[in-house]
């Protein structure tokens, strides 16, 4: 083995990785764990460099994921914006966005961004003149900031009229795309200061309306932690048991809505499930119990695979009756 | 026609068949399976298929030590394997049987 093929296995590996960091710790581990191994071989056959070989790593990342039947990455998890990448600081935003949109919820946002957009132009449009008149009140007096119609040299008529036409040139701005950089440049300043203006405006807004009741909240926002969890501790694997306290097999469960329920190790990384297949060779997560391993250090440094035991479970005492019947309170059944 | 279409779907039963015949690490299967005559087969196919038999079960690895080199994980069929392999050994007969009674009938016409 020499220096310069493990580094070159060690840059190609981690190009590999970077593919596929939208996906789960434990399944990018238990897809990823020899690939170094792996390239190594390819590396130590024959002439030639990994990639000339083996073709771009993003490439032979994408031909990883279709065989293992895992959806085909999106933008940003291949190797472009190389020229962001460079960064600690990038990548860790990079990260937290990736992060954001692979929840299911932070997609969902992300994704909405844009058609905000519209939105913000015509709020654009209102903010400027509010802002236009908040700054003439100390030239030609009047009443400073007015709800909801701005007020211009002391008259709601013109307020609204000038409301009116800077709503459509702020679309017609928006409309007409970030153009050059210089004008993008100013765009983006012009954004940031009318941005803040509205938050001071939104603020005096809500000190006036809530003056007499002002109570400050607390509002906390959580984001939900990932994986299937009960009570907050994460559920790895479900065992069923029968009436009689008998362990079933090969049960599948689904939601409310039909949706698989599938068992994760978001925070157990070293569990590792053995899924059955379908006929088409697609693992069936949601088939219970998981046959599990668990990574457990052994001598020498190595990691071993040990089967994880199934749990006790004591029935509750019998006989278990079903529940009392509610009380009748509908129509009778029947004429 | 574009094999690597048709090897998508089979790759499965080709990975599985080559390691029933001998255990085998990564790269030996990625080769084993060329000198059989599947040459456009991928490096990363033949890794992920690997990978996602042993995540499913159909297949058990063990690591060797080598010398020189670095430590092989070998893979191994196990009995799911096995099933597996003759159940779709099965469903691919009878699919070849039907292409080839098709082309032999009017392949020519619906060309």
């Amino acid at each position: 083995m020499n220096d310069t093929i493990d580094a070159e296995v060690a840059r190609y590996a981690a190009a590999v990785r970077a593919a596929f960091a939208d996906r789960p710790g434990p399944e990018r581990e238990l897809l990823l764990e020899d690939l170094e191994d792996h390239l190594q071989e390819v590396a130590a056959e024959a002439g030639g460099s990994l990639a000339e070989r083996l073709g771009r790593p993003e490439a032979y990342a994408a031909e990883l994921r279709a065989s293992a039947g895992l959806p085909a990455a999106g933008p940003g998890a291949g190797g472009r914006r190389r020229g962001l990448r460079e960064s600690a600081a990038a990548r860790r935003l990079e990260r937290l966005w990736r992060g954001a949109r692979a929840h299911p919820a932070g997609r969902a946002v992300v994704e909405f961004l844009p058609e905000l957009r519209p939105a913000w132009w015509v709020a654009r449009g209102y903010v400027a003149v509010q802002a236009v008149a908040v700054a003439l009140t100390p030239l030609l007096g009047g009443g400073g900031l007015r709800f909801p119609i701005p007020e211009l040299f002391g008259s709601r008529v013109l307020g609204l009229l000038v409301t009116g036409a800077a709503v459509v040139a702020s679309v017609r701005l928006g409309r007409r795309g970030p153009g050059g950089a210089r004008r993008h440049a100013l765009t983006v300043l012009a954004n940031a200061a009318l941005g803040l203006f509205a938050v001071v405006m939104l603020a005096e807004l809500g000190a006036s309306e809530a003056a007499d009741d002002y109570r400050p909240q607390e509002v906390i926002f959580t984001q939900p932690a990932p994986g299937l969890r009960n009570d907050g501790v994460e559920i790895s694997n479900i065992f069923a048991f029968d009436a009689n306290g008998k362990p079933l097999r090969d049960v599948y469960l689904v939601d409310q809505d039909g949706s698989a329920i599938v068992a994760t190790s978001t925070d157990e990384p070293e569990l590792e499930p053995r899924l059955p297949l379908d006929r088409d060779g697609n693992p069936v997560p949601h088939r219970y119990p998981q046959q599990q391993e668990r990574l457990v250090p052994v001598d020498g440094g190595d990691m071993e695979r040990r089967p994880v035991p199934a749990p006790r479970f004591t029935p509750p005492p019998g006989p278990v009756r079903p529940p009392p019947a509610p009380p009748a309170t509908g129509p009778p059944a029947g004429p | 026609m574009d094999t690597t279409q048709l090897l998508k779907g089979v790759l499965d039963l080709a990975v599985l068949a080559v390691v029933g015949e001998r255990d085998g690490y990564g790269y030996d299967v990625v080769r084993r399976l060329r000198a059989a005559g599947l040459d456009d087969v991928g490096d990363a196919s033949v890794y992920g298929t690997l990978r996602r038999l042993y995540a499913g079960g159909h297949l058990t690895s063990y690591v060797v030590p080598s010398e020189e080199g670095p430590h092989r994980k070998y893979y191994a069929i196990n009995d799911a394997g096995r099933a597996q392999l003759a159940d779709s050994t099965g469903t691919w007969r009878s699919f070849t049987d039907a292409m080839d009674k098709l082309l032999g009938a009017g392949g020519e016409e619906a060309a």
